[in-house]
């Protein structure tokens, strides 16, 4: 676009040479002889650049160049004076009036040219510049307003310059008006503040804004200093001084440390998003560590089976082939026992050889029984009768030992599906280990009731048995003041076949058989010392998830009852009557024993 | 009186014998043993006998394909007969004999109490 250039002179002579030294140099040009008509034409033409005569009767160059710069349509004419006035102050008050140029009289045509030329070459570089400004700040904010980050530029007084839309829908549109110091909360408007303060050139915190409402609001907070030097990147050395003299870093001449600069730039992240996706994560972990779980129990159930198998098939073919060896030898005692008058000594080794076919049968028998536990019948019963019924078959052993009996059984206790033949077994299996592992003068505690079970406490076999943390479980603890379990024991207690007990007492299957009758309840055994004082403690886990409620409401309300009344996870006894002595009952004596 | 006839089928000879042993010496039977499981039909039916005891698992012939022999034979199938096996353990027999499917069976090792027991039970004496 061709220049438009106005000339302002009162005197027609001087209009004439200024004219003849810029025509015919692709201006366009126009002319006024006063400085009412400069104005009036400025107004009405726009040019760019306008060369204005000083003295002029009606109104004089520096006041028509101070109204032009008072009009924001005529402030950006670039106006050079023209004056036969010479003196620096002049000079300087025309520059300070907004002039870009003060050109003193008589002046050369061919300088008055140059200078022009210039001016419209700056003119144009300042157009191009001021476009390219207005483009780049449409892209910054087209950037600002799709980031999902906040932004915030604040100057060094701690005022907003500038917010996008996500730093106003996070923030909120009223702390934006306000000074950092009323920021809240309180460690927001410090964080930034140390920056803004120069203690720290760059700092990252992470803060809860609640600042939409009551609900939390997370966010990572990124804080930089306008003028903060880009940190050297740690993995890359530093370069070597360059010898050509660039400005050192933290040199007096460097434009960060020119008075003015400063402020910070302030970038904030909803983390709720983040969040949500750990969560999510988690939850994901779970489900599969739990899927994991199931199918090592699963495995380890296939195992167990598998061994049983096994095991059943073998005890079978051992059992026939013992038995039939045994079954001579009793024959052929019991008849020379008949036929022969037999003395004191033949008379001991008759006793003694009869004992030792008892035990050889007793083992083939645990064999034969252990091999056979795979199935049940299952008939709805309660866990505390089993107990006591149990308990009678032991009485009297429990008399003559001297052992006292404290029994805490809940009473609110649902019936569940047990086979109430095996479930007698691993009782009195279970109270007979007790006592002999006190031998004589102990106490035995029994005690159940509905637990709501804590993962921590869940022991290897209630794990194994797919028992997890939060599950309703019916539990029976056994617990004797004998002398514990040899920690080294620990791990072998339920392998067929192993025994802590002198050769030739128990067949070292008890636990074993025990353990696969609870797990064919889907139920559990863990076995360990009591964590004070001295003794063994047994835990039985069955699921209370799993037992057929009765379809009235009362059966239900009865385990709700049950559950409430418990006070803390940690005792699970407080629904119980109150300890009671072993009850008195019939005199008879465990099978087999 | 006429002494009961039992017949005794076993594979094991040594247990067989046994029995015999124990059933004689009271005087009150007369017994004959069978240790090859598929000869017990023939015997049985030259030897007439008032009881059987048949071991369960034998090689040749099972007790329980002899027993089926048995009630399906007109001249036999009055003739009372006891599983004796060394699978069904005391526990699951009670004391001596157990009745398993309208069986009676007779776990090893037998005593001799329980073996003259069952005799007189299932003879009637």
């Amino acid at each position: 676009m061709t220049p438009s250039i106005l000339l302002v002179d009162d005197i027609p002579s001087n209009l004439r040479i200024l004219y003849e030294s810029l025509n015919g140099r692709d201006y366009r040009l126009l002319i006024a002889n006063g400085g009412a008509q400069a104005l009036e034409i400025a107004r009405r033409s726009h040019p760019d650049l306008m060369l204005l005569d000083v003295m002029m009767p009606d109104l004089d160059g520096f006041d028509v160049c101070r109204q032009l710069k008072a009009d924001p349509a005529t402030a950006t004419i670039g106006v050079i004076f023209l004056s036969a006035r010479d003196a620096a102050a002049d000079k300087v008050r025309g520059l300070a009036l907004g002039g870009v140029d003060y050109v003193t009289k008589p002046f050369h045509p061919e300088e008055i040219a140059a200078r022009v030329a210039i001016h419209c070459t700056i003119l144009r570089m300042d157009r191009e510049l001021a476009s390219r400004n207005r483009q780049l700040e449409l892209v910054r904010d087209r950037i600002l307003s799709s980031m999902t980050e906040g932004v915030v530029g604040l100057d060094a007084g701690g005022q907003v310059e500038f917010a996008n839309p996500a730093a106003t829908a996070l923030l909120g549109a009223a702390m934006l008006d306000l000074p950092l110091a009323a920021w809240q909360p309180p460690d927001l408007s410090e964080t930034v503040g140390r920056v803004l303060g120069g203690q720290d050139q760059f700092t990252v915190a992470e803060l809860d804004l609640a600042a939409t409402g009551t609900a939390p609001l997370p966010v990572e907070l990124r804080v930089a200093a306008i003028n903060a030097r880009p940190l050297p990147a740690p993995a890359s050395p530093r370069p070597p001084a360059d010898p050509a003299g660039q400005p050192h870093p933290g040199g007096g001449d460097d434009p960060a440390d020119a008075p003015g600069a400063g402020g910070a730039v302030l970038v904030v992240r909803d983390l709720r998003e983040r969040q949500r996706v750990a969560a999510a994560l988690a939850e994901t972990n779970n489900a599969l560590r739990q899927s994991h779980r199931e199918l090592k129990v699963a495995q380890m159930q296939l195992i167990q089976a598998a061994k049983l198998e096994t095991v059943g098939q073998l005890a079978a073919g051992v059992a026939h082939e013992v038995k039939n060896p045994l079954a001579v030898i009793q024959l052929g005692m019991d008849f020379l026992e008949q036929t022969l008058t037999l003395d004191q000594t033949s008379a001991t080794v008759f006793a003694d050889m009869q004992q030792a076919l008892l035990r050889a049968d007793t083992v083939v028998r645990g064999l034969l029984d252990f091999s056979r536990e795979r199935g049940l019948d299952l008939t709805p019963d309660s866990l505390n009768r089993l107990i006591n019924v149990s308990l009678q078959l032991v009485r009297h052993e429990l008399v003559q030992r001297n052992i006292k009996v404290i029994t805490e059984l809940a009473s609110a206790l649902p019936e569940q599906p047990f086979d109430a033949d095996k479930m007698q077994q691993v009782l009195l299996n279970l109270f007979m280990n007790a006592m002999h592992a006190m031998e004589r003068d102990g106490t035995l505690r029994i005690a159940t009731g509905l637990h709501r079970l804590r993962d921590e406490e869940l022991g290897p076999q209630a794990r194994a048995a797919g028992f997890l943390g939060g599950d309703l479980a019916l539990r029976l603890l056994i617990e004797d003041s004998g002398p514990g379990i040899a920690a080294d024991h620990l791990d072998r207690l339920f392998d067929p076949y192993f025994s802590t007990k002198p050769m030739g007492e128990g067949t070292g299957l008890g636990l074993s058989v025990t353990r696969n009758i609870v797990n064919l309840h889907r139920g559990s055994i863990d076995i360990g010392n009591r964590d004070s004082g001295r003794g063994a403690r047994v835990v039985l886990l069955f699921h209370a998830d799993a037992a057929p409620l009765p379809p009235t409401r009362d059966g239900a309300t009865s385990i709700a009852a049950a559950v409430a009344g418990e006070p803390a996870p940690a005792t699970a006894q407080s629904v119980s009557s109150p300890p009671t002595e072993v009850p008195r009952g019939e005199e008879t004596h465990p099978a087999g024993g | 009186m006429e002494k009961k006839r039992i017949l005794l089928v076993d594979d094991e000879p040594a247990l067989t014998r046994m029995l015999r042993l124990n059933l004689e010496q009271t005087g009150r039977f007369e017994v004959r043993e069978e240790n090859q499981s598929t000869r017990a039909l023939a015997t049985a039916r030259e030897f007439r006998p008032d009881l059987i005891f048949l071991d369960v698992m034998m090689p040749g012939m099972d007790g329980d394909e002899i027993a089926e022999h048995l009630e399906q034979d007109p001249r036999l199938c009055q003739v009372k007969y006891v599983f004796l096996t060394a699978i069904v353990t005391k526990r699951e027999t009670g004391r001596g004999t157990a009745e398993i499917s309208g069986q009676t069976f007779l776990a090893k090792p037998v005593r001799r109490e329980e073996l003259l027991q069952v005799v007189d039970d299932l003879l009637g004496l």
